[in-house]
């Protein structure tokens, strides 16, 4: 691996191969997306022509002032039996579009066909949901692309070990799925051994320091897991609404768990791979540097990290919850019932995670240092 | 005392055991970022008020924030501001082209259940609340890559005055790399938390993978991911460039005097 995507000045053979296959599978990929209709089962139709039928200026019983448009479409099909024929829509969106919107020529759509006893299809046809799959993978190459110009071989590393997290994820909870048997904090704890071990080797391989900071994120997830278990526990989680979970097919405080669980360990991560090799590389420096200086120095990055990480968690969790927010307030429910309905969970996660965060501070810290003293007797 | 409160509590200790006056310090700062948001939200209830001039405002006042007064005001941390800010404003347009183009406003169909009984003609633009979303979830990380650069560029610069543009510009961005793997895998891990629900639900009914990726749920949830990802990616570059501008900018007006 040595010079991989490293070496700006001389592009080395092989990194000009990767950028080749690199490409090569960039333009295959655009291509297929736009045209893979006949993958779908869904029959799809292509807007080519929309007439804009009705305006009218609505007020909701709750004195929320919103315009609502009826539009007309007609729309090519693109797959199955009745490949290019032409369709009529019909399109109902609102000025605000929660739940609904305009559609433009160009515009593909999943249509649900009704035929006759005579097979001709009924008009107008019903709209399903957009077809997204062109631009969300259009959205990932860009994605692709900026991390590797900016990161290079650190966010060939990034996309690497994301895409394998969330194929482990992905088949763990197959596995849970099929088999109710298992414990999904179970599978939760399985994965999130793989998911330290792969996501820290890929960001600093096989050292002394991934080692650390693998066992302190270990330490600090199970440390801040525990915490947060009793205090819900003890409290008999007084103040949590699960009843603001979506998407629920399970117990939802399992899932609830679980999520917690996943959620922090990046940051715990994050802070364990910083405590370890910045210490690391104290002692590399110095090797005769006293067990105490790095202590000291340890605090001092800890606490310079601390606020950092717990913001980026705050921020993460926190603001998805504002649409809804917006949502409930405009719908004339009670602040205080709004918030709680709304964010109890969220912040709950929040704090959860902020003392994962801080608890694996002193953990990698005595982590490390017990790495350094094994490997200071190892010499 | 509920919940929360506990947990709020746990928290403070640990911060205050650990980080004496700086945990206190991160703490409010928690505390004053959760009053910046909620503020922010209550402004974009008004159908009038255009909520991505709302998100810049809120992004201003969380960077002053973080960056101004857990830290202080210094050359580093204007500079990590600065980058901070025109991150986000390269940010908002992208966001919006993004949103626009894949319709991810609002709410999806399987959201419909917790939104039985309530009314969805609001008057507000669902869009524009998308794109303030995205940038929310981003901003602290885009921060934190800002201010991390900005300082060991700092060190780098006071240590080793000779060095060159180019070679000053290489070593911010080869920090800002370190940072970037760790960084994306904090948010990619904290959405995933967060929707695990969500992926159990696609598992339980059987959602094929063309249903999925067409999805706006999900396709919304990736979208956001991406984004980030590719903030924490931009924001590296650009703080690189503004702090080798100011750095040297500081050197020549020196060596004039």
């Amino acid at each position: 691996m040595n010079g991989f995507l490293t070496n700006r000045n001389k592009p080395g053979r092989k990194q000009i191969s990767f950028y080749t296959v690199l490409f090569i599978c960039f333009i295959v990929s655009i291509l297929f997306v736009n045209h893979n209709y006949s993958f779908y089962d869904r029959p799809i139709a292509k807007v080519v022509q929309a007439n804009l039928m009705e305006e009218t200026n609505i007020t909701d019983p709750v004195q929320n002032k919103d315009i609502l448009y009826k539009q007309q479409l007609v729309a090519v099909l693109q797959n199955g039996e009745e490949k290019g024929q032409s369709i009529q829509l019909v399109n109902e969106y609102s000025a605000s579009g929660a739940f609904d919107q305009e559609y433009n020529v160009g515009n593909e759509l999943f249509v649900l066909l009704e035929k006759d006893p005579a097979g001709t299809i009924k008009s107008p046809a019903i709209i399903l949901d957009v077809k997204r799959d062109k631009y969300v993978v259009l959205l990932a190459w860009i994605f692709i692309f900026a991390l590797l110009i900016v990161g290079k071989r650190q966010g060939l590393f990034a996309i690497a070990s994301f895409v394998i997290n969330v194929l482990i994820l992905s088949f763990a909870l197959d596995l849970y799925v099929k088999h109710s048997a298992v414990n999904l904090l179970v599978v939760c704890g399985i994965c999130i051994l793989l998911f330290t071990a792969i996501s820290l080797l890929f960001v600093s391989g096989f050292t002394e320091k991934t080692y650390a900071a693998i066992v302190a994120t270990l330490l600090g997830t199970f440390a801040s897991l525990a915490i947060t278990f009793a205090i819900i526990w003890l409290t008999s989680g007084n103040g949590l609404r699960y009843e603001e979970m979506q998407f629920v097919t399970r117990p939802y405080k399992i899932v609830f768990m679980g999520g917690l669980f996943i959620g922090s360990l990046g940051a715990i991560m994050d802070v364990a791979i910083t405590m370890s090799s910045s210490l690391f590389a104290l002692y590399e420096r110095n090797p005769d540097i006293s067990f105490q200086a790095i202590k000291k120095s340890g605090r001092e990055i800890g606490r310079d990290i601390m606020g950092t990480i717990t913001n980026i968690l705050f921020f993460a969790y926190i603001s998805g919850s504002i649409p809804m927010l917006i949502l409930f307030l405009r719908n004339a429910s009670a602040l205080g019932y709004t918030l709680s309905m709304n964010l109890s969970l969220e912040i709950a996660r929040a704090l959860a995670g902020g003392i994962g965060i801080v608890l694996t501070i002193p953990i990698g810290l005595y982590t490390t240092l017990f790495f350094i003293k094994r490997k200071k007797a190892g010499v | 005392m509920n919940t929360i409160t506990w947990l709020g509590a746990i928290l403070l200790l640990l911060m205050v055991l650990i980080g004496g006056k700086n945990g206190v310090r991160s703490f409010i700062s928690l505390f004053l970022n959760f009053g910046v948001l909620f503020i922010a939200m209550f402004f974009m209830l008004s159908p009038t008020v255009n909520p991505i001039l709302i998100t810049f405002i809120a992004s201003i006042l969380i960077g002053c924030i973080n960056l101004f007064y857990i830290n202080e005001v210094n050359r580093k941390t204007v500079t990590a501001f600065l980058s901070t800010m025109i991150t986000i404003c390269i940010l908002l347009f992208f966001i919006v082209i993004v949103s626009e183009t894949l319709m991810i406003q609002g709410f999806g169909e399987e959201e419909t259940e917790a939104l039985s009984g309530l009314s969805l003609y609001i008057g507000v633009d669902f869009i524009k609340i998308g794109v303030s979303v995205i940038i929310m979830s981003t901003i602290g990380a885009v921060m934190d890559v800002a201010i991390s650069i900005a300082s060991s560029m700092h060190e780098m610069f006071r240590n080793n005055p000779a060095i060159s543009k180019k070679e000053l510009f290489a070593s911010g961005v080869h920090i800002g790399r370190d940072i970037l793997g760790t960084d994306t895998n904090t948010l990619f891990f904290a959405f995933f938390g967060g929707y695990l629900a969500l992926l159990i639900w696609f598992k339980d009914l059987h959602y094929s993978f063309g249903d999925i990726i067409n999805s706006k749920i999900f396709s919304s949830e990736l979208a956001l991911i991406l984004c980030a990802g590719t903030g924490i990616a931009l924001v590296i570059p650009i703080t690189a460039w503004i702090n080798v501008y100011d750095l040297f900018r500081k050197k020549k007006a020196v060596e004039q005097e």
